[in-house]
Protein backbone atom coordinates (compact mmCIF):
# COMPACT_ATOMS: atom_id res chain seq x y z
CA UNK A 1 0.00 0.00 0.00
CA UNK A 2 2.66 2.41 1.02
CA UNK A 3 4.56 2.10 -2.36
CA UNK A 4 0.79 2.33 -4.28
CA UNK A 5 -0.02 5.90 -2.37
CA UNK A 6 3.84 7.42 -3.15
CA UNK A 7 2.88 6.35 -6.61
CA UNK A 8 0.02 8.77 -6.50
CA UNK A 9 0.36 12.07 -8.00
CA UNK A 10 1.30 15.15 -5.29
CA UNK A 11 2.48 12.97 -2.70
CA UNK A 12 6.01 13.51 -1.37
CA UNK A 13 6.14 11.30 1.47
CA UNK A 14 4.17 8.35 3.27
CA UNK A 15 4.44 7.25 6.52
CA UNK A 16 2.34 3.98 7.55
CA UNK A 17 2.08 2.54 11.21
CA UNK A 18 1.25 -1.01 11.42
CA UNK A 19 0.49 -1.52 15.06
CA UNK A 20 -2.65 1.50 14.95
CA UNK A 21 -3.23 1.19 11.35
CA UNK A 22 -2.28 4.89 10.82
CA UNK A 23 -1.21 6.47 7.31
CA UNK A 24 0.33 9.87 7.26
CA UNK A 25 0.67 11.74 3.77
CA UNK A 26 2.62 14.23 3.22
CA UNK A 27 1.67 15.98 0.03
CA UNK A 28 4.47 17.88 -2.59
CA UNK A 29 5.25 21.35 -1.71
CA UNK A 30 2.55 22.34 -4.56
CA UNK A 31 -0.36 20.89 -3.05
CA UNK A 32 -1.85 19.66 -5.69
CA UNK A 33 -2.74 16.21 -4.00
CA UNK A 34 -6.42 14.48 -4.87
CA UNK A 35 -7.82 12.90 -1.12
CA UNK A 36 -10.55 11.39 -3.64
CA UNK A 37 -7.77 9.52 -5.51
CA UNK A 38 -5.72 8.54 -2.51
CA UNK A 39 -9.32 6.58 -0.72
CA UNK A 40 -9.59 4.67 -4.80
CA UNK A 41 -5.95 3.98 -4.76
CA UNK A 42 -5.87 2.58 -0.91
CA UNK A 43 -9.58 0.54 -1.87
CA UNK A 44 -7.67 -0.89 -5.21
CA UNK A 45 -4.61 -2.18 -3.12
CA UNK A 46 -7.23 -4.04 -0.64
CA UNK A 47 -7.11 -2.04 2.80
CA UNK A 48 -10.43 -0.48 3.76
CA UNK A 49 -10.12 3.54 5.31
CA UNK A 50 -12.19 3.90 8.57
CA UNK A 51 -11.44 8.14 8.69
CA UNK A 52 -9.26 10.21 6.25
CA UNK A 53 -8.40 14.16 7.88
CA UNK A 54 -7.03 16.59 6.44
CA UNK A 55 -5.29 19.95 7.10
CA UNK A 56 -5.70 22.13 4.65
CA UNK A 57 -5.56 26.38 4.12
CA UNK A 58 -7.83 27.89 1.92
CA UNK A 59 -10.31 30.90 1.54
CA UNK A 60 -14.11 30.50 2.73
CA UNK A 61 -16.50 30.40 -0.25
CA UNK A 62 -20.01 29.59 -0.72
CA UNK A 63 -20.68 26.95 -3.59
CA UNK A 64 -23.04 27.05 -6.40
CA UNK A 65 -25.81 25.56 -4.12
CA UNK A 66 -25.03 28.32 -1.31
CA UNK A 67 -23.16 25.99 1.38
CA UNK A 68 -20.01 27.40 2.91
CA UNK A 69 -17.11 25.50 1.48
CA UNK A 70 -13.32 25.82 2.03
CA UNK A 71 -11.62 26.72 -2.02
CA UNK A 72 -7.97 25.19 -1.50
CA UNK A 73 -7.43 25.31 -5.26
CA UNK A 74 -9.01 27.81 -7.72
CA UNK A 75 -11.22 24.81 -9.23
CA UNK A 76 -11.57 22.84 -6.22
CA UNK A 77 -13.84 23.32 -2.96
CA UNK A 78 -15.04 21.11 -0.45
CA UNK A 79 -18.09 22.11 1.51
CA UNK A 80 -18.55 22.25 5.01
CA UNK A 81 -20.40 19.95 7.14
CA UNK A 82 -22.31 22.26 9.27
CA UNK A 83 -21.15 22.40 12.93
CA UNK A 84 -20.30 25.01 15.50
CA UNK A 85 -17.20 25.71 13.70
CA UNK A 86 -17.88 26.27 9.98
CA UNK A 87 -20.91 28.17 11.49
CA UNK A 88 -18.12 30.60 12.96
CA UNK A 89 -16.58 31.03 9.72
CA UNK A 90 -19.65 31.80 7.78
CA UNK A 91 -18.48 35.86 8.11
CA UNK A 92 -15.54 35.48 6.10
CA UNK A 93 -17.43 34.10 3.17
CA UNK A 94 -16.24 35.58 0.08
CA UNK A 95 -13.13 37.43 2.24
CA UNK A 96 -9.66 37.59 1.32
CA UNK A 97 -8.84 35.86 5.03
CA UNK A 98 -6.78 32.76 4.45
CA UNK A 99 -7.61 29.69 6.92
CA UNK A 100 -6.21 26.56 7.82
CA UNK A 101 -8.80 24.22 9.34
CA UNK A 102 -7.86 20.47 10.43
CA UNK A 103 -11.14 18.17 9.70
CA UNK A 104 -12.28 14.91 8.41
CA UNK A 105 -12.98 14.40 4.92
CA UNK A 106 -14.25 10.78 5.42
CA UNK A 107 -15.42 8.56 7.45
CA UNK A 108 -16.22 4.72 7.02
CA UNK A 109 -20.20 4.40 6.81
CA UNK A 110 -21.67 1.93 10.48
CA UNK A 111 -23.20 -1.02 9.99
CA UNK A 112 -22.85 -2.94 6.26
CA UNK A 113 -23.37 -0.03 3.98
CA UNK A 114 -21.16 -0.03 1.32
CA UNK A 115 -18.90 3.47 0.78
CA UNK A 116 -18.48 5.27 -2.49
CA UNK A 117 -14.75 6.30 -2.47
CA UNK A 118 -15.61 8.65 -5.85
CA UNK A 119 -18.17 10.62 -4.04
CA UNK A 120 -17.38 14.17 -3.55
CA UNK A 121 -16.19 14.53 0.20
CA UNK A 122 -17.28 17.51 2.97
CA UNK A 123 -15.12 18.76 4.94
CA UNK A 124 -16.60 17.96 8.97
CA UNK A 125 -14.11 21.24 10.55
CA UNK A 126 -12.43 19.74 13.93
CA UNK A 127 -10.25 22.25 14.27
CA UNK A 128 -9.84 26.30 12.93
CA UNK A 129 -5.65 26.18 13.59
CA UNK A 130 -5.05 29.80 12.36
CA UNK A 131 -6.81 32.80 9.98
CA UNK A 132 -4.44 34.88 8.47
CA UNK B 1 4.27 59.40 -14.90
CA UNK B 2 0.52 58.63 -14.44
CA UNK B 3 0.83 55.63 -16.07
CA UNK B 4 3.35 54.18 -14.08
CA UNK B 5 1.03 54.56 -11.14
CA UNK B 6 -1.88 53.31 -12.65
CA UNK B 7 0.91 49.76 -13.69
CA UNK B 8 1.57 49.54 -10.06
CA UNK B 9 -2.08 50.10 -8.81
CA UNK B 10 -2.87 47.05 -11.16
CA UNK B 11 -0.12 45.20 -10.09
CA UNK B 12 -0.43 45.44 -6.06
CA UNK B 13 -4.25 44.91 -6.70
CA UNK B 14 -4.10 41.79 -9.03
CA UNK B 15 -1.60 40.68 -5.73
CA UNK B 16 -4.20 41.07 -3.07
CA UNK B 17 -6.78 39.26 -5.25
CA UNK B 18 -4.49 36.34 -6.43
CA UNK B 19 -2.50 36.04 -3.44
CA UNK B 20 -4.60 34.01 -0.46
CA UNK B 21 -6.30 31.53 -3.60
CA UNK B 22 -2.43 30.66 -5.10
CA UNK B 23 -1.35 29.83 -1.11
CA UNK B 24 -4.33 27.34 -0.76
CA UNK B 25 -2.58 23.75 -0.38
CA UNK B 26 -3.24 20.94 1.71
CA UNK B 27 -0.80 20.73 4.27
CA UNK B 28 -1.33 17.03 5.38
CA UNK B 29 -3.54 14.33 5.13
CA UNK B 30 -3.58 11.29 7.80
CA UNK B 31 -5.34 7.83 7.33
CA UNK B 32 -6.96 5.55 10.05
CA UNK B 33 -6.83 1.73 7.90
CA UNK B 34 -8.16 -1.48 8.63
CA UNK B 35 -7.07 -4.85 7.30
CA UNK B 36 -3.54 -3.63 6.99
CA UNK B 37 -1.12 -7.05 7.05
Amino acid sequence: MKQHLGRQSGVQKVDVNLLDGRVDITPKEDGKIDPAQLLKATYDSGVTVAEMDVTARGTIVKDSSGRLALQVEPNRSWAFAANELSKGLESLAGTPTVVTVQGQVYKKPAGKKKADPSAPPTLLILEVQKKE
Amino acid sequence: MNIKIFARLVLFGSMIVVGPVAQAQINHIEMRVEGMT
